[in-house]
C-alpha cells in the first residue's frame, strides 16, 4: 500500500480521535463520559502494542509465557475493591497527581523521594514508549512494504512520531491543575480500547474461521510443527517458578505503571466505578487473549521456515492473502493501542518531571523571591516535557536500535517499575515504613536491575561473546548478571525481578525498623493507613504547630490559583470548619488545606516548600505526634458516637414535635367545636326563652301574637332537637358506634325519593331540578343514609341557588367500580380554598364579614362520615358556575380500595 | 459494600493466585487437544472466565 494513502488514513483517524476528545471535554460530566464502562475501558490502556503484536510474537516463538502478563492483573482485580479504593481515597483527599506524588507524600512530603520515583519511572517508561513507536514504525513499513530508511529525516514514521508528540502535548496540558480530570483523553482512550479489541477479534476470527477451518484445524496442523509440544506446556517446576514471578510482576505493574496509576486513580470520577471494573476488565483481557494462540500458530503454519518477524503475524496473514482492508484495519488497531499508551504515559511522566523534579529543585525558576515561577512557565514546561519525552523515546528507538522483540523491552520496563512496590504497598498498610527505608530500598533494587538487566541488555542479549555476561563481572562466576549467586534456572526477567525485589524489600523493612522516622512521615503514615477514618475531615489529621498568618498564605495561593479561586477556596474552608474569616492566625487545618490546593498545580513537595516558606513551624517530637494522633483517634471515635446519639435525639425530638403539633391542633379544634356547639345551642334557646318570657310577663298580648310566639317556640325547639340529633349522629359516626346496613339499590330511585319531600321548597324558590342518568344504576349502600346525604346536598344547593332561574342538576355516572354522583347548582359557588374545609364540623365560610348562612354547619360533616363508611369519597370541585359536590359509592359489595 | 463482602473478593483473588500457579497449574501441563486448544489453555481460560463470573455475581448481589 502506498505510504501517502496510509498517512491520509492515519491523519483522518487522528482527527476523529481529536474530535472525540474535544467533544468529551466539552460534554464535561455527561453520562457518556462519566460512567463505569468508560472507566474500565480506559484501564485497558494496559493493552499496548505489546499486547496487540508482541503477545502473538511470544506465543509463536516461545509459547505460553505471554499469558502471565495478564494473569497478574486478573488475579488482583477482585481485590481492587479494597486496595484500589483505598489508593483512590488517599489520592483524592490529598489532590495527588502522580505516583511520585503519592509515594513522596507518604514519606513526609519528601522532595528526594519524589525525584527518585520520577527517575525510576523515566528509566522504565521511556524505552517502553520507544517500544510503541518501534511498533508503529515497523508495522507502518510492513503495511506499506517499504524499508526503514537509515537516515532519520527520510523516514516517514519520524513525522508520524512528531505529529503524535504535538497532539499529546496539546491535549495533555489543558488543565493547569494536574489532579483535575482529563475527560477528553480518557474518553478517547476508552474509544481506542474498543477499537483495538474489536479489530483484534475480527482478525482472530478471520484467521481461525476463514483462513483455517476452526480451532481444531489449527491444532491439527500446528501439532505437526517442530517444538509445538514444548511451546504449549509450561514445562516443569523451574519454568513454573518463572511463571509465578511473571504473575507477580504484572500484578505490581497494574498498580504501579504511571499510566495505570493515571487512569485508574487520578482520572477516577467515582469510587464505585471500580465495582464494574473488577469483573469487566478481566473480561476485556479474556476476549483479547483468546485469539492470540490461533493467530500465532496460524502464522507459524503459514510462515514455517520463513524469516519473518512473528510480532507482525496479524498484519502478515491478511497481507499474505492480499486482503488490504483487513491489513489496514489491524494496523489502525495497533496504532490505537500504541498511541493511547504514548499519550497517557507521556502526560503522566511530564507532570511528574515538572512537579517532582523541576519545580521543587528550582530548575524552572525560584519558588520564592524576586522573579518567581508563574503558572505559564509551568504549563509550558509540561507541554515541552510531553513533546520532548516522545521525541526522546523515538530517538532511543532509532539510535539504540532496540533489537529485541516488543515483549522483552516491555518486561524490562515492568521490572524497573516494580522497584516501587515495597515502598508503595508499605505506604498503604505499614505505619512504620520510613522515608530512609523507601529511598534506600528503591535505590538498591534499581541498582540490581541495572546490573542484571539494563547493562546486559545494553551490551546485547545476542552478544554471546561478552565476557561480562558469560563469565560474570571481573570473571567472578557468582556475579554473572543472568545467574547471580549461581541462580541458574530463572530466565533473565524473572531472575532480575527476584533478586532486585528481594534486596529491595529486605532493605525497606530493615532500614524502616532500625531508624526512627521523622514526625511528619509518621503523621502522613497515619493519614494513609487510616484513610477511612479521616476521609471527610482529613485536614484534622494533619499535625502542625507554629505561627502562620492567613494573609501570607492567601498571597501565595493567589499567585498560583488566582484571586477568584483563592477566595472561593477560603470560603469553602471557612464553612467546612466553621472558622471566622476575620481571624488572622492560620491553624494546622488551613496549612494542610492550602498545601492541598497547591499540590494539584505544583506537586506535593513544592507545595510543602512554598507553604513552609511563609509560615513559621515549630518542631514537634515524634512522641508528641504519636500522642496527638492517639488523642485525635479517640476524639474521632467519641465524636462519631456523639454524632450518632445526637442524630437519634434529633429524630426523636422531631417526632415529639410532630405529635405535639397535632395535639395542639386537635385541642384547638375541640375548643372551637365546643364554642360553636354552645353557640349553636344557645341561639334557639335564647329565642325560646325570649318568646316564653314575653308570654309569661305580659298577659295582654293579642291572641294572634301569642300564637306567633308559641309557633316560634315550637319551631325553635324542633331546631334544637334536630341539632342535638345531628351532633349525636356525628358523634356516633366518629366514635364508630354507628353502623350502616348496605344492600344493592337503584341509586336513581333513591335520588328521586330524596327530591320528593323537597318539591314544595323547590317550587317556592322557582328552581329547576333535572337528573342526568340512565334509568337504573345499581350501587351497594344503605338507602336511608344516602337519602340523608342527597337531601343534605340538595338543601344546600337550594339554599344557595338564586331566587328564580335557580338550576340544580344531578349527574350519576358509572366509572370503573364506582358510581359517581355530582350535584351542581348555579349559586355563588365555593371558594377553592374551602374545598376541604367545608366538610369540617360547624364550618361556615371563613369570611366572617359575609352574613352567616342559615344551617347547622354539621350537614356536610355528616355526609362525609356516611360516604366514608360506604368506602366512597366526597369532595367539592370547581364548576363553570356555582358549586359542585361529588361523591362516589361502590358498585358491588366486594370492592377493594 | 460491606466489609464482609469485600473480603469475599479478597478470597477470590487468593483462590486465583493459587489456581493459576504452582502447584495446581502443573497438573494440566501435558499434551492433549481439547476444543482445539492445548489443555493448559483451556484450564487457564476457564479459571479466568470463572473469576469474571464470580466477581460479577458477588458485586451484583452485595453492592449497595
Amino acid at each position: 500500500m502506498n505510504s501517502i494513502v496510509l498517512l491520509i488514513i492515519l491523519s483522518g483517524y487522528l482527527a476523529v480521535l481529536f474530535f472525540i476528545a474535544h467533544w468529551a471535554e466539552k460534554k464535561g460530566n455527561s453520562k457518556w463520559t462519566n460512567n463505569p464502562y468508560v472507566y474500565t475501558l480506559s484501564l485497558a490502556v494496559y493493552c499496548t502494542a505489546w499486547t496487540y503484536y508482541g503477545s502473538i510474537g511470544v506465543a509463536a516463538d516461545s509459547g505460553l509465557t505471554y499469558l502471565p502478563i495478564y494473569l497478574g492483573p486478573i488475579i488482583i482485580a477482585p481485590s481492587w475493591i479494597l486496595i484500589l479504593k483505598k489508593i483512590i481515597r488517599i489520592s483524592r483527599v490529598n489532590k495527588i497527581s502522580s505516583i511520585a506524588d503519592f509515594i513522596s507524600l507518604r514519606y513526609g512530603n519528601s522532595r528526594i523521594v519524589g525525584a527518585i520515583v520520577t527517575i525510576i519511572c523515566l528509566t522504565g517508561i521511556l524505552p517502553y514508549i520507544a517500544l510503541q513507536l518501534k511498533a508503529i514504525s515497523e508495522t507502518f513499513h510492513v503495511v506499506t512494504k517499504t524499508p526503514t530508511r537509515s537516515y532519520i529525516l527520510d523516514d516517514t514514521t519520524t513525522y508520524v512520531a512528531i505529529a503524535l508528540a504535538l497532539f499529546s502535548s496539546y491535549y495533555g496540558t489543558r488543565y493547569l491543575d494536574a489532579s483535575e480530570k482529563r475527560k477528553g483523553i480518557v474518553t478517547a482512550v476508552a474509544m481506542e480500547s474498543v477499537l483495538k479489541l474489536v479489530f483484534f477479534v475480527i482478525i482472530g476470527i478471520y484467521v481461525t474461521f476463514f483462513i483455517f477451518d476452526g480451532f481444531d484445524d489449527i491444532y491439527q496442523k500446528a501439532s505437526l510443527l517442530k517444538h509445538f509440544q514444548e511451546k504449549n506446556t509450561i514445562g516443569g517446576l523451574p519454568q513454573a517458578i518463572n511463571w509465578f514471578l511473571l504473575c507477580v510482576l504484572s500484578m505490581f505493574a497494574i498498580f504501579l505503571l504511571p499510566r495505570q496509576f493515571q487512569v485508574s486513580v487520578i482520572e477516577n470520577n467515582r469510587e464505585n466505578h471500580i465495582n464494574t471494573a473488577v469483573w469487566l476488565f478481566p473480561l476485556y483481557l479474556f476476549i483479547f487473549n483468546i485469539f492470540v494462540y490461533p493467530i500465532a500458530w496460524g502464522g507459524n503454519i503459514l510462515f514455517d521456515n520463513q524469516q519473518v518477524n512473528s510480532d507482525t503475524y496479524s498484519l502478515l496473514i491478511p497481507q499474505f492473502f492480499d486482503n488490504k482492508f483487513l491489513t489496514v484495519m489491524v494496523f489502525l488497531g495497533g496504532f490505537s493501542a500504541a498511541i493511547s499508551m504514548i499519550v497517557v504515559s507521556s502526560i503522566g511522566l511530564s507532570t511528574m518531571v515538572t512537579n517532582n523534579v523541576l519545580i521543587p529543585y528550582n530548575l524552572l525558576g525560584k519558588l520564592r523571591g524576586d522573579d518567581p515561577i508563574s503558572n505559564k512557565s509551568i504549563i509550558n514546561s509540561r507541554k515541552v516535557g510531553i513533546f520532548s519525552l516522545i521525541i526522546l523515546s523515538y530517538l532511543i528507538y532509532r539510535f539504540f536500535g532496540l533489537d529485541y522483540n516488543l515483549v522483552s523491552i516491555g518486561m524490562v520496563a515492568f521490572v524497573i517499575i516494580a522497584q516501587l512496590a515495597p515502598a508503595f504497598f508499605g505506604a498503604l498498610y505499614w505505619r512504620r515504613g520510613s522515608r530512609l527505608g523507601a529511598i534506600y530500598s528503591i535505590l538498591i533494587g534499581f541498582s540490581i536491575c541495572i546490573y542484571t538487566l539494563l547493562v546486559p541488555y545494553a551490551i546485547g542479549l545476542t552478544n554471546s561473546e561478552s565476557a561480562f555476561i558469560s563469565n560474570g563481572f571481573m570473571g567472578y562466576e557468582l556475579l554473572k548478571p543472568f545467574q547471580l549467586f549461581g541462580l541458574n534456572y530463572l530466565q533473565p526477567v524473572p531472575h532480575a525481578l527476584f533478586w532486585s525485589l528481594l534486596f529491595n524489600s529486605i532493605t525497606y523493612f530493615a532500614v524502616s525498623v532500625s531508624f526512627k522516622g521523622n514526625y511528619r512521615e509518621r503523621n502522613y503514615a497515619e493519614m494513609f493507613v487510616d484513610i477511612n477514618k479521616y476521609i471527610t475531615n482529613h485536614e484534622d489529621a494533619f499535625i502542625w504547630k507554629g505561627t502562620a498568618y492567613r494573609n501570607d498564605i492567601e498571597k501565595v495561593l493567589i499567585r498560583f490559583l488566582g484571586e477568584e479561586r483563592t477566595k472561593r477556596a477560603m470560603n469553602i474552608f471557612n464553612v467546612k470548619y466553621n472558622v471566622d474569616k476575620n481571624i488572622e492566625l492560620a491553624d494546622a487545618r488551613l496549612v494542610k488545606f492550602s498545601e492541598n490546593l497547591l499540590t494539584g498545580h505544583i506537586g506535593t513537595a513544592s507545595a510543602r516548600i512554598l507553604i513552609s516558606s511563609v509560615v513559621k513551624e515549630e518542631k514537634i517530637t515524634l512522641p508528641e505526634v504519636l500522642k496527638i494522633l492517639e488523642e485525635s483517634k479517640e476524639n474521632i471515635i467519641i465524636n462519631k458516637k456523639l454524632t450518632e446519639t445526637s442524630n437519634e435525639l434529633k429524630e426523636i425530638t422531631a417526632k415529639l414535635q410532630n405529635a405535639n403539633e397535632s395535639l395542639m391542633i386537635k385541642d384547638k379544634q375541640k375548643d372551637e367545636f365546643l364554642d360553636t356547639v354552645t353557640h349553636e345551642l344557645r341561639t334557639p334557646i335564647t329565642a325560646i326563652r325570649a318568646a316564653s318570657e314575653i308570654l309569661h310577663d305580659d298577659d295582654e298580648i293579642p291572641e294572634e301574637l301569642k300564637k306567633q310566639f308559641l309557633q316560634n317556640i315550637i319551631s325553635e325547639s324542633d331546631r334544637l332537637n334536630r341539632l342535638i340529633d345531628k351532633i349525636l349522629d356525628l358523634e356516633k359516626f366518629e366514635t364508630g358506634k354507628q353502623t350502616i346496613n348496605p344492600c344493592q339499590n337503584n341509586l336513581v330511585e333513591t335520588v328521586e325519593k330524596s327530591i320528593e319531600p323537597l318539591q314544595q321548597l323547590i317550587k317556592n324558590k322557582g328552581i329547576t331540578v333535572h337528573i342526568e342518568s340512565k334509568d337504573k344504576i345499581n350501587a351497594y349502600y344503605d338507602e336511608d343514609r344516602i337519602v340523608q346525604v342527597v337531601t343534605n346536598l340538595l338543601s344546600n344547593a337550594i339554599k344557595f341557588c338564586p331566587e328564580k332561574e335557580g338550576l340544580i342538576s344531578i349527574q350519576i355516572i358509572e366509572k370503573d367500580n364506582f358510581i359517581h354522583t355530582f350535584v351542581h347548582d348555579n349559586g355563588k359557588g365555593i371558594n377553592p380554598d374551602d374545598f376541604e374545609a367545608i366538610f369540617e364540623k360547624f364550618y361556615q365560610s371563613t369570611n366572617q364579614n359575609i352574613k352567616k348562612p342559615v344551617g347547622s354547619g354539621l350537614g356536610l360533616a355528616i355526609c362525609k362520615q356516611i360516604i366514608e363508611h360506604h368506602k366512597g369519597k366526597i369532595w367539592a370541585q370547581s364548576s363553570v358556575k356555582g358549586a359542585c359536590i361529588a361523591f362516589t359509592l361502590p358498585k358491588n359489595r366486594n370492592i377493594e380500595i | 459494600m460491606k466489609k464482609r463482602h469485600q473480603q469475599k473478593m479478597i478470597i477470590v483473588s487468593a483462590a486465583l493466585l493459587l489456581g493459576l500457579n504452582i502447584p495446581l497449574v502443573l497438573l494440566f501441563d501435558f499434551h492433549q487437544n481439547l476444543l482445539g486448544f492445548p489443555i493448559i489453555y483451556v484450564y487457564i481460560f476457564s479459571i479466568w472466565l470463572f473469576s469474571v463470573v464470580i466477581s460479577f455475581l458477588i458485586i451484583k448481589r452485595y453492592n449497595e
